[in-house]
């Protein structure tokens, strides 16, 4: 249950000592800088600050990233070496990164080389695309053997042109000899939309025949710019092609053999985040000419580091409680067994400060809730197994690390429950016994099989419902006690409490139903009497307590909720006895042995990957819509401290 | 008419209606996809999350599928020697395919609606897919209802 308690923070200090303040509070990274653009406006303050920050400074490191980001893609692209699936950083001390990014003029050199390379490929690229354009125009008139650049002779002229072809080309051959006989028309070529043709005729006609060729559509082409046949272009121009293809396979290769210098850009796009960072987060101080002030937040464990750092620079600083209803950033913290579900908090949206931290108290039914609705060892193992292998050979940081971890947690319990229900992929591998073995395997359910005795599994996801709302309820009960009212949560809590107890008592039967009908009875009065108390007047105050019992319905309807488990759990089991039947189908022999792996296989990984996405989205559900609905409050800014932002590296400081 | 009073007709008749959830599925799995594609031409990354978001209104298929699996297997059509049953045998199991028929088929469509709109949620805003997926999951629920209404209807029988 841990929101860390969060600290204000005022600094002033001075101006020559502000780069060096920056640097070690970004080294520390446990300040978050709060902008302070309203104390611009504020009369008070106008007079005598301004703005920090340097923008154009912060836009050229913007511009130089972008820049490298842009080789550092390149690198990417055409390095052939294999890439491992998950990247991660790598780990540099503080003295090994600067020393490495010592030579900035070299690792510069180096980028602006790769971003000539870059333009290269892309003017080479371009130019191809033209080529091929040309080419294409000029392939209908590949068998068209006049030079290009003759239309006409002393006593010719020469048409060449398309016709569309939807028109009777006999019809015109006709129409040319009513004309005149001495011409020669030839079709050169034809696609789906026109026909390639050309018309020799006396120069003499040329406007006669123009005349009747443009009846039928002719639409001239020149070939001005060509110098030769039609096929001697195209060969010319495919010969530039493949010359530009050879030119782009060498640029390629010296990008490729440029990924050497990969990780020391790496080093520098991360020096070059950081220098940015520490520009850009000068726009959130305001100075005077010689002193600057800073307000931000920082948590309570790490006050003493922050003084200290503040004391070598000689800064006047304050470090203050948040007043009361002041929201401040939230940092969550908890232990290593239960960090992996903050992630799944943080999914949903993270507690305001007046709130609290739900992840320990959602763990152990988020997974176990997710365990339930998968329930079967096989899959339980794959889960364990991918995650832990992601987790060990990739070190998996951040929110996908977090998620993978709770992965793990819930295939522990997925594994659980597969035994409690017997559910070894479904029945597979009983199934797979009779198959390859021709035995006979029964294995036993720990407790029992749900397709047989599914009311019982019904009434348990009922009554583990009821546990977890009733959880839900008593938090809501304990933060209202710790705001100190206990009024409040007696009338609000307890006499739920009493309401929804009572009842169940009532339904159980037994020595019970006697205390449940008192315990339903007191509590109803209980609500009656108290749920109007914000009303004015005793009629519309018993009013609104009376209406105020409908709410039983909702928790009704919220433990009917529950019934998922079951019938997710039903899902996941009866698909994996589908697939026992169908991959049985083919008996003992070697066919159907074959036919039984294949649907094996297949079969099991779809219903595995669809159930998983179940499992997880209608666990989270349940914590989200039933259990948070009785306590949480979300819409904390999450803490965002001044530190290094690193894409590539992980920096840790110099052990002495 | 006489098939109409036949026991064994009406149960396949019924597994043959549950298994029609899949219409359902179809058209909101369909939906979805079309609108995942169009944010994916944008941003090809973003075709994880959609397909997590296409996947949630094909379970309603599976639920009927299930049922029907299940009737089939009371009948022993699966085994292959299928029992004779009464008229009135045959009605109950084509009464209790009716809750995951009908209802699977229109949550789906639904889940679907509300899924795509998902899609251009994380199109705008990639990290609160949990949202879009809860969003989703709560049309689900009368799905899971359903299911659980014709299984307990079935598995009395």
């Amino acid at each position: 249950m841990a929101i860390v308690k969060m600290n204000k923070i005022n600094i002033i200090g001075l101006n020559n000592k502000k780069p060096f303040l920056i640097k070690d509070l970004m080294d520390l990274g446990v300040v978050e800088i709060s902008s302070l653009d309203e104390k611009l406006t504020d009369p008070e303050w106008i007079d005598y600050v301004k703005k920090d920050g340097n923008e154009i400074e912060v836009l050229n490191y913007d511009v130089q990233i972008s820049k490298i980001s842009e080789v550092l893609e390149s690198l990417d692209k055409y390095n052939t070496e294999k890439k491992p699936l998950f990247s991660s950083k790598k780990t540099v001390t503080t003295n090994e990164f600067s020393e490495k990014i010592l030579d900035t003029r070299r690792i510069k050199a180096n980028v602006s080389e790769i971003l000539e390379l870059n333009k290269v490929l892309n003017t080479l690229s371009s130019e191809k695309n033209k080529i091929e354009g040309v080419i294409s125009s000029l392939m209908p008139w590949a068998g068209y053997n006049i030079p290009l650049e003759v239309s006409e002779t002393r006593y010719t002229r020469i048409f060449t042109g398309t016709i569309p072809s939807i028109m009777d080309l006999e019809k015109l051959k006709g129409h040319l000899e009513e004309k005149t006989d001495s011409f020669y028309f030839q079709v050169i070529g034809s696609d789906k939309d026109q026909y390639y043709i050309s018309t020799i005729c006396l120069a003499k006609e040329k406007e006669d025949i123009h005349e009747i060729l443009k009846q039928y559509g002719f639409n001239n082409v020149s070939f001005k710019e060509f110098e030769g046949t039609a096929a001697e272009n195209i060969a010319k121009y495919e010969k530039q092609l493949e010359e530009i293809s050879e030119r782009r396979n060498k640029t390629e290769e010296s990008i490729r053999s440029a990924t050497i210098y990969e990780e020391e850009i790496q080093l520098y796009y991360d020096h070059l985040v950081i220098e940015r960072d520490k520009n850009s987060i000068l726009s959130n101080l305001l100075i005077t000419d010689t002193s600057f002030y800073i307000e931000g937040w920082t948590p309570e464990p790490t006050k003493e580091k922050v003084e200290e750092v503040l004391n070598k620079y000689q800064c006047w600083f304050e470090i203050s409680q948040p007043e009361e209803d002041e929201e401040y950033p939230i940092l969550l913290q908890n232990n290593s067994m239960v960090e992996p579900l903050e992630a799944v908090t943080e999914l949903y949206s993270l507690p305001s400060s007046s709130n609290i931290d739900p992840t320990s108290s959602m763990w152990f039914f988020f997974i176990l809730f997710f365990g339930m609705m998968f329930g079967d060892v096989g899959y339980g193992l794959m889960l364990v197994v991918s995650t832990s292998i992601l987790l060990k050979k990739y070190h998996i940081e951040g929110t996908f690390g977090k998620m993978l971890k709770t992965l793990f947690y819930a295939g522990v319990s997925t594994m659980f429950w597969g035994l409690m229900f017997g559910s070894w992929f479904g029945d597979g591998i009983a199934a797979a016994a009779n198959v390859f073995l021709k035995a006979d395997l029964v294995i036993k359910p720990l407790w029992l099989n749900p397709m047989d005795d599914p009311m019982v599994v019904l009434i348990v996801s009922f009554a583990l419902g009821l546990i977890h709302l009733l959880v839900g309820l008593a938090i809501n009960g304990y933060m209202l006690i710790r705001d100190g009212k206990i009024l409040d949560a007696v009338f609000d809590v307890g006499f739920w409490y009493l309401f929804i107890i009572g009842p169940v008592l009532l339904l159980l039967g037994g020595n019970f139903a006697e205390t449940g009908k008192y315990l339903t009875i007191i509590g109803m009065v209980g609500l009656v009497l108290t749920q109007g108390r914000e009303k004015k007047g005793i009629i519309s105050k018993l009013i609104s307590g009376i209406l105020s019992l409908y709410g039983i319905t909702g928790y009704l309807s919220d433990v009917l909720s529950y019934s998922r488990l079951l019938a997710l759990g039903l899902a996941t089991g009866v698909v994996s006895s589908v697939l026992s039947i169908i991959g049985s189908m083919g008996g003992s022999t070697f066919l159907g042995m074959i036919l039984f792996t294949v649907v094996f296989v297949f079969g099991h990984s779809f219903n595995f990957a669809i159930n998983a996405l179940g499992s997880f989205v209608h666990s989270a559900r349940l914590q989200y819509v039933e259990f948070f609905g009785k306590f949480y409050e979300g819409g904390g800014e999450p803490f965002n401290p001044l530190m290094k932002k690193t894409k590539y590296t992980k920096i840790i400081k110099e052990e002495n | 008419m006489e098939l109409l009073l036949n026991g064994n007709f009406l149960a396949i008749l019924g597994a043959a209606i549950a298994a029609m959830a899949g219409i359902g599925s179809a058209i909101g799995v369909g939906l979805v996809g079309s609108a995942a594609a169009g944010v994916v031409a944008e941003d090809p990354k973003k075709f994880g999350p959609t397909l997590m978001l296409q996947a949630l209104p094909g379970t309603q298929g599976i639920y009927g599928l299930l049922i029907a699996f299940i009737i089939l297997n009371k009948i022993g059509l699966i085994t292959g020697n299928m029992v004779d049953l009464t008229t009135a045998q045959g009605g109950f199991f084509l009464a209790s395919s009716l809750p995951i028929g009908i209802i699977g088929t229109l949550s789906a469509i639904h889940q679907g609606k509300v899924a795509a709109s998902g899609v251009m949620l994380i199109s705008k805003r990639p990290e609160e897919i949990a949202k879009a997926m809860v969003y989703a999951a709560m049309v689900e629920t009368y799905a899971v209802l359903a299911l659980l209404a014709s299984f307990l209807m079935v598995n009395g029988l």
